[in-house]
């Protein structure tokens, strides 16, 4: 009987070559799609879960509430670590992770390894296995360094890596360590990335800072006990704080500071392994808003849906075509259930070409897709049991869904009605026209979020940031020792296109080297609690970046007494609550006594999604980035010049300097992978409506032929008729704007919330989506009234 | 075998009903061979429908084999559409898309019958009716008179007690139409089977044994 079933199947699908292409074509394309897309949520949920302890590993995150704001930072003083370990119970292990690229010497031969400064507690939390060395010992001496495999190789191709010594500069000067152990590479769905790992203790300021509950400087880790809840975790870490952190706490008391949500105005708070990778303030976190990926399945259902409403529409249509059969089949016997697995059957065949040839698809395009939009899918995923009975289940309900309600609906049919074949497709039906509607209702949402979200993009990217973006290079300095940096200073200065030269601690956007940071600092200025952002700068950055100086003057080595100067923001200004602040001598703290030389303009110094913030600019710390404007006809040449001459001082040097326009831009890739993959999505959508839409006009007007005939041997002209026919259709879509519009603007709205900068929401949007829509579902069913309408009416009533 | 008994078909119209069928009472016996005959609109397919259990009577009794039948449920109906009843249409409704050997086999899949006995009683037939040759094409590759021979060979397959034939010549021309109607009465008289055609030609209902005229519901013997 299946046989027999799947026969008739395939020689109806051979028979009816249109439906059959576009059900197959819009239902692969669509499933490609929904895998894509499905794939990479998953990917993006399931980072970090190959730690087998994974579940009981948090990362301390501190939470200051001052006043209505609440202030988040991940770094941790060393002391903590030491109290947690001693005070807190159900606490198995603890570890500072700090991450920064080393260079790595071994014999002649120079490398950057990327190294993560640990406790040595690190491999007993995290699974990262050994492949040769052993755990306990590998990191048990402070002279010891774990190398990944690759990163063994490179150094020392084929030889034996344990117990060899290659020198680190960690410090400015080279040291000797012992490669105690080699671990396999980082699986690529790992948040903690290394090649290289080492004691913290190694780090150049470790020694001042161990026991300074002031100084927070690298993220802390810990592991509980099985069975620990982190809230008890919680509760206990946080008795410990207040004991430890009494004058922090009194000070955001008096700044009018209280606790909220049941926590206490100073708080340290436990965010789980799972929750890195999404979270921001995780330092771990990837800079995915956590809802992508639920946006990523959501247009991964939309779509499919899409096709599934098409399948849904097409089969319906088309079995009228076969009520005949339908009606003999229930005269000779056949109940309404074998009916109705026969023409499951049949979606089911046609689902399952679909889902080959996506499948087949997908396997071609993931590379593209991975470059187009910056993932990392591998096919391997299909390995995963999850993944493969995911898809299964998934297609299952997809066949269940388009295949089932036809099948249940012809099924139904009255024997008698189409045996006399009086049953067609009707003008309309209600069913048949709800699903048009909710298709053109998510073309219609997708195609205005597309244009807000490209508006948004554009106006971020186009928005002035307060600083000179497009002349100025950054250079990142990778750690480059303190004589190279002067080196290149010098050299700089003497290139002709060179008009000024300075540097920062902190990058402006994301250069080529990917990092960012920030550093935060409060303290009581005239009995008020004052907290602002912080910049270590070099000289002339003013006037580098042409920052507009509002009062007093820049850094500048004509002065003497600049190394406890500070430039600030109006923000900061406004902030201290004083008009004229040049001048100004007060303490940042214990111990950090300065004096105001000038107040800049505010300038964007951190990204549009976030606001403005009070800055103060100090001269003291070492440098991280070298800033340089040129002006010159050419330049792309200039910054060629510029990064050749780089490399020649440095050989080390691994990032490419770059402009802080581009470095700008590159602080809002996620938003336009995010955007690329939206559009991709919507057009995909709009191509699969259209196709449906199309396929529907082709039954209705090949249903009509006789109709349009009597209309047009009667006088009707041709413009008559092809307004006739498709101003069925048209309502639909007009109907299907109307409901959409209000949809759109409610979740593009929710989305630009996001931004602290924004543009606003036009009407024309909606109205172009509108048009879009209109225009493109005119098109397609014109293409089939047009046909209709001129075919000679003698054809089609001879016919009967 | 067939019993009506105060049959009648209405469907409402305004605040009143119209009769199709009014008050039939009609006794069929196995072996006959019966002509429905009437102008249009008469209530004779309907009548033929309401035997053949596609349509329920609006009122009355309906006895098969001395069973009451009208107002069966769904299940018991298709027992006895897949176990003595057999209908020719007169627009054959053949399967397009199965070939003549796959036409006369479904209502046998329909009976959960064995493979085995499924291909020697499709053979049977199809020796039976000179198809053998023919039993790998496909409906469009045949005439009409073919085609409604093909539609008569999957009627009795399944060994029907009775065949409801809808005008079964009505689209075919007269030798065609001949051919056909010495098949019926050949099936009547040497298989037994009841057979009762639904025509509009007085030759036609020659072949019979009994005619039964229909007009406006009601009938004339």
């Amino acid at each position: 009987m299946l046989k027999s079933y799947l026969k008739i199947a395939w020689r109806n699908l051979r028979k009816q070559k249109v439906f059959a292409a576009v059900n197959i074509i819009g239902m692969s394309t669509a499933l490609c799609a929904a895998l894509l897309l499905s794939l990479t949520a998953y990917r993006e949920w399931t980072y970090d879960n190959f730690h087998e302890n994974g579940k009981n590993i948090y990362q301390l995150i501190s939470e200051e509430h001052t006043g209505s704001q609440l202030r988040t930072g991940s770094s941790m003083a060393k002391p903590l670590a030491v109290a947690i370990q001693k005070e807190v119970p159900g606490v198995k292990h603890t570890s500072f992770i700090a991450g920064n690229n080393t260079p790595v010497r071994y014999g002649a031969n120079h490398y950057y390894l990327s190294t993560q400064l640990v406790d040595r507690d690190f491999l007993d939390m995290f699974t990262f296995p050994l492949i040769k060395g052993n755990k306990k010992e590998a990191l048990s001496q402070l002279n010891q360094v774990v190398l990944t495999q690759q990163a063994a190789t490179s150094l020392f191709k084929d030889a034996e890596p344990v117990g060899k010594t290659v020198e680190l500069n960690l410090s400015g000067q080279w040291q000797p360590y012992i490669v105690s152990a080699v671990a396999a590479d980082v699986p690529d769905n790992s948040g903690i990335e290394f090649q290289l790992l080492t004691r913290l203790e190694n780090d150049p300021d470790f020694n001042t800072t161990r026991n300074d509950w002031g100084a927070a400087n690298f993220p802390l880790f810990v592991e509980l006990e099985p069975g620990v809840t982190p809230a008890a975790f919680e509760k206990n870490l946080n008795i410990i704080v207040k004991k430890y952190y009494k004058g922090k706490i009194e000070d955001l008391q008096k700044n009018g500071g209280a606790g909220a949500h049941g926590k206490d105005v100073f708080y340290i708070s436990a965010l789980g392994l799972k929750d890195f990778h999404l979270t921001e303030g995780s330092t771990f976190y990837s800079g995915l808003n956590s809802f992508y990926p639920w946006l990523m399945i959501i247009l991964s259902g939309l779509i499919i849906a899409i096709a599934a409403i098409n399948f849904i529409n097409l089969s319906i249509a088309r079995s009228f075509g076969r009520s005949g059969e339908i009606g003999l089949r229930k005269s000779l016997g056949a109940q309404d259930n074998q009916l109705m697995i026969q023409f499951w059957a049949e979606a089911f065949l046609l689902c399952c070409f679909a889902l080959i040839v996506s499948l087949a698809l997908t396997a071609f395009l993931m590379p593209y897709y991975n470059q187009a939009f910056g993932h990392r899918l591998a096919l391997s995923v299909f390995r995963n049991v999850w993944v493969v009975s995911g898809v299964v289940i998934g297609f299952f309900i997809i066949t269940l869904l388009a295949g089932g309600y036809p099948a249940w609906k012809v099924a139904r049919l009255n024997i008698l009605q189409v045996l006399k074949g009086k049953l067609g497709l009707g003008k309309s039906s209600g069913v048949r026209n709800g699903l048009i509607v909710v298709q053109f209702i998510v073309a219609v949402v997708l195609i205005s979020c597309t244009c807000i979200i490209w508006q948004q993009l554009n106006f971020i990217q186009s928005a002035p940031l307060g600083y000179n973006t497009s002349q100025v290079i950054s250079i990142p300095l990778d750690n480059a020792t303190p004589s190279d940096i002067s080196t290149m200073k010098q050299r700089l200065g003497e290139m002709a296109e060179v008009r000024s030269v300075s540097g920062s601690m902190l990058n402006l956007g994301l250069g080529n080297d990917g990092s960012s940071g920030n550093w935060t600092r409060g303290f009581t200025y005239k009995d008020r609690h004052v907290a602002t952002k912080c910049v270590a700068v070099d000289y002339n950055y003013a006037q580098t970046l042409d920052l507009k100086i509002v009062a007093g003057r820049d850094f500048s080595r004509e002065y003497g007494t600049d190394s406890n100067a500070i430039v600030i923001n109006e923000l900061m200004a406004k902030q201290l609550g004083e008009k004229d602040p040049v001048g100004l001598y007060f303490k940042m703290g214990d111990a950090f006594p300065v004096h105001v030389i000038g107040v800049v303009k505010d300038f964007h110094f951190e990204s549009l999604h976030n606001k403005m913030e009070p800055l103060v600019m100090v001269i003291n710390a070492p440098l991280n980035y070298i800033f340089v404007k040129v002006e010159s006809p050419n330049a792309v040449a200039s910054l060629k010049k510029i990064t050749t001459l780089w490399k020649s001082i440095n050989s080390l040097a691994e990032s490419d300097p770059s402009f802080l326009d581009e470095n700008a831009q590159r602080l809002y890739r996620q938003e336009q992978r995010f955007s690329k993959i939206f559009m991709s999505g919507a057009v995909l959508a709009v191509i699969i409506s259209g196709m449906g839409l199309f396929a529907i006009a082709v039954l209705v007007m090949a249903h009509r032929k006789k109709e349009i005939g009597i209309r047009k041997v009667l006088g009707a002209s041709v413009s008559g008729i092809v307004l006739l026919l498709s101003k069925d259709f048209l309502r639909l879509v007009v109907v299907a704007i109307v409901i959409a519009t209000p949809a759109a603007w409610y979740f593009m709205r929710r989305w630009l919330q996001g931004f602290e900068y924004h543009t606003s929401i036009h009407w024309w949007v909606f109205a172009l989506a509108g048009l879009i829509a209109v225009g493109i579902a005119f098109l397609t069913v014109s293409l089939q009234s047009v046909k209709a309408a001129l075919a000679n009416p003698v054809d089609s009533l001879n016919r009967d | 075998m067939i019993q009506l008994q105060k049959i009648s078909r209405h469907y409402p119209v305004g605040f009143g009903k119209n009769y199709i069928l009014k008050d039939i009472d009609l006794t069929i016996n196995e072996g006959e061979f019966v002509s429905i005959m009437g102008p249009s609109g008469s209530g004779k397919s309907t009548l033929l429908h309401i035997l053949g259990l596609l349509e329920e009577p609006s009122e009355g009794q309906y006895l098969f084999e001395g069973e009451r039948v009208d107002k069966m449920n769904e299940k018991k109906r298709t027992q006895l559409h897949r176990g003595s009843i057999g209908f020719v249409f007169q627009a054959y409704h053949l399967i397009d898309e199965l070939t003549v050997y796959e036409n006369i086999e479904t209502p046998l899949l329909y009976k959960n019958i064995p493979a085995s006995e499924r291909k020697s009683r499709v053979a049977d037939v199809l020796d039976r009716f000179n198809m053998v040759a023919k039993k790998d094409l496909f409906p469009n590759q045949l005439s009409g008179g073919q085609q409604q021979l093909v539609g008569i060979a999957r009627a009795i397959v399944g060994e029907p007690r009775v065949i409801l034939a809808d005008e079964p010549t009505g689209n075919l021309h007269s030798d065609q139409a001949k051919v056909i109607m010495q098949l019926f009465k050949h099936l009547n008289e040497q298989d037994k089977i009841t057979i009762i055609q639904v025509t509009h030609s007085d030759l036609n209902a020659t072949y019979g044994n009994r005619v039964i005229q229909i007009r406006d519901g009601h009938i004339h013997e």
